[in-house]
């Protein structure tokens, strides 16, 4: 009787276990803007994210405030919200699956899912490079977004419209739970 | 009964009960009509937005999608107990229950709520917001203040465009004041010059205005170059006001043939200063140093 119940509960319980969970330790997340007389960057710290894995596939959520982004000038930033509904649609959501064996990787090609400005929009494939120290991983990559992929109208800056592409630069280290 | 006669009889009965068997399908075809308009929560059209109209007995559903302007239409439904369902990138709707009568049109207009995922997840591994503890003011979406901030840069674009016409009569007047003044001048040039001085006057005070009633951003503290930008205001605004004045107390003494004296002697010093005080500010919003 005792055997059958240590066998049931290493079946049910084990599993569970096995389970592993990712928390964001730190990220800086910067856009990049082009204007014929302006060159802007936008930075974030104020992303967080976690991962759930489960049978080996990992479910990675990372969000950050429209808000928290700042480009050293105030009237910029409000302006940046304004043009991607950031006060309608408060949150930038990312969302994508990987792996569990990709931790252990120099490179990775994530699927994401991104949601912006009332939008989501679907990226293939996007390079990051990975960095292992200290049971923590280092993450890098460029998001190649851009204004249409969101619907936001390209703001302008004496009428002239700045340009589509708007990359976002990603530096993130994950720790394991 | 002769033969003709019961051939006849079988042609009449079979006349009327193909009638009274065709009769009801006119009434199954021609059902009803669900149409609608599907709105944001800011109650802008939103269109692309799929709309499924599911018959609660049959379990059948029928599915569209709005148009550009956030309309849509589903005709020919057995008329019945609907539940209305809609789904958009970035929005979210509760079904909505709707009873159809036959050749009755029904309209139904939903406004949708942003999605906000911050319901926990459907699956057990995937996390969702609540698991991040963003707080929901930072999660959730406020129409209010986005109508807010609309409204503050439409005001700003005016401003901005104002400002730039402003320059072209500001430089005018600038240059005609060198044949304004000394000795050598006519009275054409004088006037010249104060008919673009009040045109750079009526302008400003436009330009101003939008800057002034644009909606302050809450909770934002100013940082950068708009720092600059509006402390050039404290400056070229009362230029603004000053210059004309001292201008006028100019051009009077100047008509009365009398040598430009006292604090009207400013006009000049203070109207450099105001239009380099507005150069200043249109540039430190235009190029990065």
């Amino acid at each position: 009787m005792k055997k059958n119940i240590l066998i049931a509960f290493a079946l049910l319980v084990l599993p569970a276990l096995a389970d592993s969970q990712w928390m964001l330790k730190d990220c800086t997340l910067t856009y990049h803007v082009s204007h014929p007389l302006h060159q802007t960057e936008g930075v974030s710290h104020a992303a967080r994210g976690k991962g759930s894995c489960h049978d080996g596939q990992c479910d990675f959520l990372i969000a950050v405030p429209v808000k928290s982004f700042d480009s050293g000038d105030s009237n910029r930033d409000i302006h940046m919200v304004q043009v991607t509904r950031g006060a309608e649609f408060p949150m930038v959501i990312v969302r994508t699956r990987l792996p569990e064996s990709s931790a252990t990787s120099a490179t990775i090609n994530a699927d994401l899912e991104i949601q912006f400005a009332g939008q989501t929009a679907q990226y293939k494939q996007v390079p990051f490079k990975l960095e292992t120290k200290d049971g923590e991983t280092h993450l890098t990559g460029t998001i190649p977004a851009t204004l249409s992929d969101f619907k936001i109208d390209p703001p302008s800056l004496l009428t002239l419209p700045v340009k589509n592409d708007i990359p976002v630069r990603v530096e993130m280290t994950w720790r394991p739970q | 009964m002769n033969r003709k006669a019961v051939q006849c009889a079988s042609a009449m009965w079979a006349l009327a009960l193909s009638l009274l068997i065709s009769h009801p399908l006119p009434a199954q075809v021609a059902g009803a009509t669900l149409s609608g308009t599907i709105t944001s929560p800011s109650g802008a059209a939103v269109p692309n937005a799929k709309v499924s109209a599911k018959n609660v007995a049959s379990g059948q559903s029928s599915e569209t999608q709005t148009s550009s302007t956030g309309t849509f239409t589903l005709p020919d439904l057995a008329p019945g107990d609907y539940e209305v369902s809609v789904s958009a990138d970035g929005f979210a709707a509760n079904p909505t229950k709707v009873t159809l009568t036959a050749g009755t049109p029904q309209t139904v207009n939903l406004s949708l709520t942003a999605n906000l995922p911050n319901a926990p997840s459907s699956s057990t591994t995937e996390p969702s917001l609540s698991d991040l503890g963003f707080s929901s003011s930072q999660t959730q979406g406020n129409t209010r203040e986005q109508a807010l901030l609309d409204k503050r840069t439409h005001m700003l674009k005016i401003h901005q465009r104002m400002g730039l016409i402003t320059t072209i009569p500001l430089i005018a007047t600038v240059v005609t004041s060198l044949n304004a003044g000394g000795k050598n001048t006519s009275t054409a040039s004088r006037d010249l010059h104060t008919a673009l001085g009040g045109l750079t006057g009526d302008l400003y005070g436009i330009t101003a205005y939008y800057a002034i009633r644009a909606p302050r951003a809450p909770g934002v503290e100013t940082r950068g170059p708009i720092r600059f930008h509006k402390a050039m205001a404290w400056i070229h605004g009362p230029g603004m006001i000053l210059t004309p004045i001292l201008g006028i107390m100019a051009y009077n003494q100047k008509s009365n043939g009398e040598k430009v004296h006292g604090i009207a002697a400013a006009h000049g010093p203070v109207a450099i200063v105001t239009a380099g005080a507005f150069g200043a500010a249109l540039l430190s919003v235009s190029i990065k140093f």
